[in-house]
């Protein structure tokens, strides 16, 4: 498509005035990517010279000046700031005949070379040009700025925010290394935003400022991705590399990608469609500012990038079909909204908004010719734009108003006003012979020979239709301000400026001029060498005003004239009906777009984070199980190879037990002492299980802990409320079942999955079994773990056990104290009324028997544990259970008051013994913990067996014990706060009294 | 255990011997009268340490049999722990003794987490692993929860600890498949496995082992606590969080990954780039409807963190380095902005919500200045600092071939700019509302304007701190 429209392009570029001149050695043609640039440069001799950083570092040093001379008064500031800025000038200007030449000047600088950092600036004929600009028009600004700013405003502080922009501006035409661009870019953004607020009073100024940095600087992260891949194809990240890699870019697979993030960057910078909205309302900064940044400088950069990258971005028919379309639909849309704008500024803006597109356009052309016209209407577009921006602030600044309604007939109050601003709008217009007027023709020339979408004169017709419109709001601009009667009612009676206030604008007007009568001379030499640096060819223009009858272009011109002063004397209907029609407002529409994305993030944020950890369980599980999923799914794996071992009809029975268990606890998990029960149960059925699987010591851990647990719990849940609160409706339910079924069988299968596969080793059980007899001397190689082998996990085990129950002890106490907790407990009232017999006399009677028994037990269980099932741990479960049931059968006083043992004393004792078993290894020169056993034969007994780990298993009894006691003591303490009464007798009735207690009490 | 072992671990040592013997005074003297000093005194003994670790040896080397490495990126990873968390707490003293907060267990627990972060980023074993993030993980729920009178706080402290157990299970069930299908808990002994195919039961550990750091340096979807934490947490401690655990955190992630499975890397870099992008976007969308500044910072860490993980899905000795860079100029904008967050009040009071700072720039335009640096900088806005970091890790994500990794960073922070340029926004030009205190404790002062000169001074050579990074991640990445 592209190609079809440059090859009808090329036929053409001799009517429009343009001539390429042939190959001089240094030019290269499209087709031929290799004739580098930089080997081109380097015939010529690229020259290397400091003056180029020198002259983008000068407005950064010149930045500390206003500060300081601020004090010695306002002109003398001004003339500081205006001076370093024509230092800068005179500096590009002593570079610039070599630039002309067609050299390259450059200067190297490394600054963080691993990133591909380099301070590395260069100067051809497009830095040329609009450094130029930006040094030229930042002098007639400050110029212009220091009669237009009042007194009050602080004048200092606002050319140090000029000089820092004008700084970041030379630096993003000068550089040589995208990266150092890109610092240079966001600088750009940093201190208009600065510039913009300026004002900070204004509402609007608030809104333009908020809207500029959000849409640029948004843009310029977009402008790091771009650069980020076009550095990384090009292998380098000097522009001067870049542009020598075309044909690696364009065929790159990330061509695309980069040109949208790169595009991205330019649009939003230089306002294109649907970027345009935020430079009219950032327009309420001063009018200096205006007119410097969105008329001249910085909205340019997006152009000026666009232009640098032109050699290696453009000619694609994505380039063209984005860039082109982007600059057309921006032209038209600024050009209609520019002419019913009553402020004179918002006119002026959507004008730039309107012109940049149509270099935009240009620039998506793709062709050489066009590239070409872009460069020349950048400059004639920054000299009568920039002339416009100052005398609108003119008249602002004397008739205090810029709403044109309250305007009209100022041209014999202020000739000089009305002169300037004449020759700057019909330039705009595209009036001959002012220069405005020989770039918009080239630009409609250009137009009607490009062929969009099969279609060959879509592009000429539209183009023709916007400049019909810029030709409407240049003469508006001129009319209803200037022309027409004079009127009584200026909120302020406006007369001509001061010299100072109307030299700038005035200078640029002879340019307008200057360039529209003797455009070879003037202009065309930098047109050239711009243009060059462009298009990467050797190009000479021809400008001249007659190009006879034949051209489309002088009568798309004449059509557009004359249709535009038909729509202005058409003007009064027809903002009717446009005040009539809704249409989008650029505020409206940022709001509109910023605030449902604000409200849509909140949403999605309270839907994730709405503070329930239930939900927070539900994500992780969710995201966990997708890990797992992609775990499984990615690996490359093999079915596990172990054989499945038959099931047997009871173990199936016990598992289909546990499984129905365990639903119904999370079904009646509110009933909290039927669910303690069926906890019971499961514990009871993993207990079988671990006898069924030949693990007795297990199972009899495991019957007593859960017999202690239960018994604690019971005690425990008296005080809390027999159910537990409702928490959830039906569907969370339902979801939180379906991601807990989905984990239970994710989970499931990946034991299955891990079980039927080898691990990388054997199991440890071979070793054990080995060495249980030989090395610990024991034949249960369960307690030889657990006291020899694994002693010192062992003995960690036991210290931490002696902590949870030093807890619970502390944390039962801070109940007791005064406070909201123990109040509640005071008044805790019974839910179920009490059982008839607080202390049956079968039970007490029954336990009183079973203690000497169970103790004795307890004794065996340790003492066997060696060699048969049992253990210090079981024991001391066993003997605590022994303990428990007492109190349980015969009240905590009377039991408490018949065992004199400090339960702290208990744990700190078992602990100690533990640890002093393992310190008795040092005495024999062993490491901690070394267990050693021997054999004695004490008359009567028969020989039997003494190891360490015995003592060590004492500790573990002891701890056991007393964590056991100790809990059970705190819950009592609670149980006597609650209200319990205390008895002192066993039971209600003593029998051998005869009479119950309460009677005898009586 | 040799006396090279305990050399190597000498400032653990130290530290831990100075959190025991802190907490045994403070205990039987003055209780929480000697807070500050202790406070301060905790405060000199990072800096030392940080001092002894960055000045001291070079080269590598292992103690304790492998367990416990000793080198240039453990070096620096802990100098960046150890100053942040110096930093943090002298920035937090002034305004726990303000709302009588300052108990003298606070700098306790900080420098017991400290030294598990030490250990985590030094760690060259499953176990030691573990212990290290146990230790900083366990101090952490204490701290979170350290005003206990206040019910967010509290429950701040439960939720982190409650889901910080399901990750450290899930890491531990990781760890256990880890070792029965390696064979070995050494890393250099898991990575010498991996040369004769990957198990499925390996690839499980590694997945559950990376969800479980995941959790830790709170990358979405595994970051759901963080918020609430981060909301509910006095002030001081959130600033804490969003700093030396962060890099903790992502250092072992970064010596699990190379150490230990550095031979697999196309195994774990997917994962990673999918937390990135997850943490990128969650991170970037979120914090665009916060209004408090400290939730809102939450959503920043995600993001950030994302970012880092980036720089480590690549995969590579650049990606590292990337992280490594991230990560010190993300902690310290961080310890800025925090000193900034302290320092709102209004009343004696403070404040949280962004609506507070509304025309800030009026009253304070240097503090709202500094702000403005650092809030550019966290949004990567060149030429802060701050752009540097986030160019390390995109460029280390192209140079992996990860382009489409970098794209989607490059969109997220640009979605991510909006509200850091709201705040920037409502400091210059927001509505006139009621004033903040004026005052700053010189502390905070100090670390603000610090930090804001930190992230443009940088720009010159980043404090040489690129090529520190460089010669850790060579260490690393073999």
């Amino acid at each position: 498509m592209a190609s079809g429209v440059v090859a009808g392009k090329q036929g053409h570029s001799a009517l429009t005035g343009l001539a390429f001149a042939p190959d001089k050695g240094r030019a290269r043609t499209t087709g031929q990517p290799a004739a580098t640039r930089t080997t081109a440069h380097n015939q010529n001799g690229n020259r290397p010279g400091m003056s180029l950083a020198l002259i983008a570092a000068l407005p950064f040093l010149g930045a500390l000046l206003p500060g300081l001379m601020i004090r010695a008064g306002r002109t003398a500031c001004a003339v500081s700031t205006g001076a370093v800025t024509a230092l800068a000038l005179l500096l590009l200007g002593l570079n610039a005949p070599a630039v002309l030449r067609g050299e390259v000047v450059q200067t190297r600088i490394e600054w963080l070379p691993q990133l591909g950092l380099n301070a590395n600036f260069m100067l051809d004929g497009l830095g040329l040009l609009f450094a130029g600009l930006i040094l030229g028009i930042g002098l007639l600004i400050i110029l212009y700025a220091r009669f237009y700013l009042a007194k009050a405003d602080p004048m200092g502080q606002f050319y140090t925010y000029l000089m820092l922009f004008q700084g970041a501006m030379l630096g993003i035409v000068l550089s040589d290394n995208i990266l150092l661009l890109l610092v240079f870019w966001e600088l750009t953004s940093l201190s208009s935003f600065l510039l913009i607020g300026y004002w900070k009073h204004l509402p609007e100024g608030r809104q333009g400022a908020r809207m500029a940095l959000t849409v640029t600087g948004a843009g310029g992260l977009a402008l790091i991705g771009g650069m980020l891949i076009l550095g990384n194809i090009a292998g380098s990240y000097d522009l001067s590399v870049i542009l020598t890699q075309k044909v690696a870019i364009q065929s790159s697979d990330w061509y695309l990608p980069a040109l949208l993030l790169i595009l991205l960057g330019c649009f939003t910078k230089s306002a294109q469609f649907p970027f345009h909205f935020w430079l009219p309302h950032a327009m309420a900064a001063p009018t200096p500012v205006s007119a410097y940044l969105h008329s001249a400088t910085m909205v340019k950069a997006g152009l000026f990038l666009m232009a640098r990258l032109w050699p290696v971005l453009a000619g694609t028919p994505e380039w063209f079909y984005i860039v082109a379309t982007t600059g057309l639909v921006t032209m038209l849309l600024g050009a209609k909204i520019a002419l019913f704008k009553h402020d004179l500024k918002a006119l002026l803006a959507f004008s730039t908004v309107s012109q940049l597109g149509l270099i935009t356009m240009l620039l998506g052309f793709g062709t050489k010719a066009a590239a070409t016209v872009a460069v020349f209407h950048i400059i004639n577009h920054a000299t009568f734009k920039a002339a416009l921006f100052m005398t609108a602030g003119i008249v602002d600044h004397e008739a205090h108003t810029r709403d044109i309604r309250r305007l009209g007939g100022l041209r014999v109050l202020m000739p000089v006003t009305f002169a300037i601003a004449t020759l700057a709008a019909l330039s705009m217009a595209g009036i001959p012979p002012l220069n405005g007027f020989l770039s918009k023709e080239l630009m409609l020339e250009e137009a009607a020979h490009t062929v969009w979408w099969q279609n060959p004169w879509l592009v000429g017709v539209l183009a023709t239709i916007g400049a019909l419109f810029s030709v409407a709001y240049s003469f508006r601009f001129v009319a209803h301000v200037f022309l027409g009667p004079m009127r009584d009612d200026y909120p302020h009676r406006p007369h001509d400026p001061g010299f100072g206030l109307w030299a700038a604008p005035a200078l640029l007007a002879g340019l307008v001029v200057l360039i529209g009568l003797a455009p070879m001379a003037t202009a065309a030499w930098l047109v050239d060498a711009a243009a060059g640096a462009v298009t990467g060819a050797a190009v000479e223009v021809k400008i001249s005003h007659w190009h006879g009858l034949e051209p489309a272009a002088l009568w798309m011109s004449l059509a557009a004239i004359g249709g535009g002063l038909m729509l202005l004397g058409l003007f009064a209907p027809l903002s009717r009906l446009w005040e009539g029609t809704p249409r989008p407002e650029a505020k409206r529409i940022f709001d509109g777009l910023v605030e449902p994305l604000a409200t849509l993030s909140r949403r999605i944020t309270d839907a994730l984070h709405d503070g329930a950890v239930t939900r927070y369980f539900a994500i992780a599980t969710l995201a966990i199980l997708a890990a797992g999923v992609w775990a499984f799914v990615s690996g490359t794996h093999q079915q596990g190879d172990h054989a499945l071992t038959p099931v047997a009809l009871v173990p199936a029975a016990g598992w289909a037990l546990l499984m129905v268990t365990t639903c119904a606890i999370v079904a009646l998990h509110r009933q909290r002492l039927l669910v303690l029960i069926l906890v019971g149960v499961v514990g009871l059925m993993v207990s079988v299980g671990f006898a069924y699987l030949s693990a007795p010591d297990l199972a009899l851990t495991q019957i007593s802990v859960e017999v202690a647990t239960v018994i604690l719990l019971l005690l425990a849940l008296n005080y809390l409320p027999k159910t537990t609160p409702a928490e959830s409706g039906g569907a969370r339910r339902l979801r939180d079942g379906v991601i807990a079924t989905l984990a239970g069988l994710g989970a499931g299968g990946l034991i299955y999955a891990l079980m039927t596969r080898d691990f990388a080793f054997d199991t440890i059980a071979a070793y054990h079994l080995a060495n249980a007899k030989t090395e610990g001397g024991g034949t249960n190689v369960v307690n030889v773990i657990l006291v020899d082998f694994r002693g010192y996990d062992t003995f960690g085990e036991i210290t931490v056990l002696g902590i949870a129950a030093l807890v619970i002890y502390a944390l039962t106490e801070s109940i007791l104290r005064p406070g909201p907790a123990n109040d509640r407990l005071r008044l805790w009232k019974a839910e179920s009324q009490d059982a008839g017999d607080r202390h049956p006399l079968m039970l007490v009677v029954a336990t009183r028997l079973i203690l000497p028994l169970a103790i004795m037990v307890g004794v065996f269980i340790f003492l066997r544990g060696h060699n048969l099932p049992g253990g210090g741990f079981i024991a001391g479960l066993v003997v605590a259970i022994a303990l428990v049931m007492q109190y349980m059968a015969s009240g905590f006083e009377w039991t408490a008051a018949r065992q004199k043992i400090d339960y702290h004393a208990l744990i700190a004792s078992g602990v100690l013994v533990a640890a002093a078993t393992g310190i008795g290894a040092w005495f024999n020169g062993l490491p901690f913990m070394t267990s050693a056993y021997g054999y004695v034969t004490l008359w009567p007994l028969e020989t039997f067996e003494l190891a360490t780990a015995a003592l060590f298993d004492l500790g573990v009894f002891l701890t056991v014990l007393g964590a056991v006691m100790l809990s059970l003591a705190s819950l009592s303490r609670i149980a006597l706060r609650a209200g319990e009464t205390v008895n002192l007798a066993p039971y209600d009735i003593d029998p051998a009294a005869g009479r119950t207690v309460k009677e005898e009490a009586r | 255990m040799t006396s090279a072992d305990f050399s190597a671990v000498f400032p653990e040592l130290a530290l831990a011997i100075f959190a025991m013997a802190g907490l045994l005074a403070a205990v039987y003297t003055g209780k929480d009268k000697s807070a500050p000093m202790m406070l301060w005194a905790t405060v000199a003994a990072f800096v030392l340490a940080a001092l002894w670790i960055g000045t001291g040896g070079t080269g590598a080397r292992t103690a304790f049999g492998g367990m416990f490495t000793d080198d240039p990126f453990a070096r620096f990873a802990k100098v960046t722990i150890l100053l942040s968390a110096a930093a943090v707490l002298a920035m937090s003293q002034d305004y726990m003794t303000r709302r009588d907060l300052l108990r003298f267990e606070y700098p306790i627990l900080i420098t017991l987490s400290v030294i598990g972060m030490m250990m985590m980023v030094s760690a060259g074993d499953l176990m030691a692993l573990y212990m290290g993030l146990e230790l900083q993980s366990l101090a952490l729920y204490v701290v979170a929860s350290l005003r206990r009178d206040s019910a967010k706080s509290t429950e701040a402290g439960l939720k982190y600890f409650v889901l910080g157990a399901l990750s450290s299970g899930l890491l531990l069930y990781g760890a256990s498949l880890t070792y029965g299908y390696a064979g070995t808990t050494l890393f250099s002994g898991i990575l010498s496995t991996l040369n004769d195919g990957v198990p499925l039961g390996l690839l499980f550990g590694l997945v559950f082992m990376l969800a479980g750091l995941a959790f830790k340096v709170s990358a979405a979807p595994f970051h759901m606590w963080t918020p609430d934490v981060y909301e509910g947490s006095p002030t001081p401690v959130t600033a804490f969080f969003a700093t030396a655990p962060k890099v903790a955190a992502m250092a072992l992630f970064a010596r699990l990954v190379h150490d230990a499975f550095g031979g697999i890397p196309g195994d774990w870099s997917q994962v990673l780039a999918a937390l990135a992008v997850a943490s990128m976007f969650l991170g970037a969308i979120a914090a665009i409807g916060q209004r408090d500044i400290k939730r809102l910072m939450a959503y920043s860490s995600i993001a950030h963190m994302g970012f880092a993980l980036m720089g480590l899905a690549a995969g590579n000795a650049g990606g590292v380095q990337a992280m490594l860079v991230y990560m010190a100029i993300y902690v310290t904008m961080n310890v800025g902005t925090f000193a900034f967050i302290l320092s709102m009040s209004r009343d004696g009071r403070p404040v949280t919500t962004i609506d507070s700072l509304n025309m800030y720039a009026k009253r304070e335009p240097l503090k709202a200045l500094a702000m403005l640096v650092l809030m550019f900088s966290l949004a990567g806005v060149p030429p802060m600092v701050g752009f540097f970091g986030k160019f390390y890790v995109l460029k280390a994500a192209v140079d992996a071939n990860m382009v489409w990794l970098a794209v989607a960073g490059v969109v997220a922070s640009v979605i991510g700019a909006y509200y850091y340029l709201r705040i920037v926004f409502y400091m210059y030009f927001g509505k006139e509302s009621e004033a903040l205190d004026s005052g700053m404790p010189v502390a905070q002062w100090v670390m603000l304007m610090g930090a804001a000169a930190v992230m443009l001074l940088g720009v010159v050579n980043l404090f040489g701190i690129e090529a520190l990074a460089a010669v850790a991640a060579e260490t690393l990445v073999r």
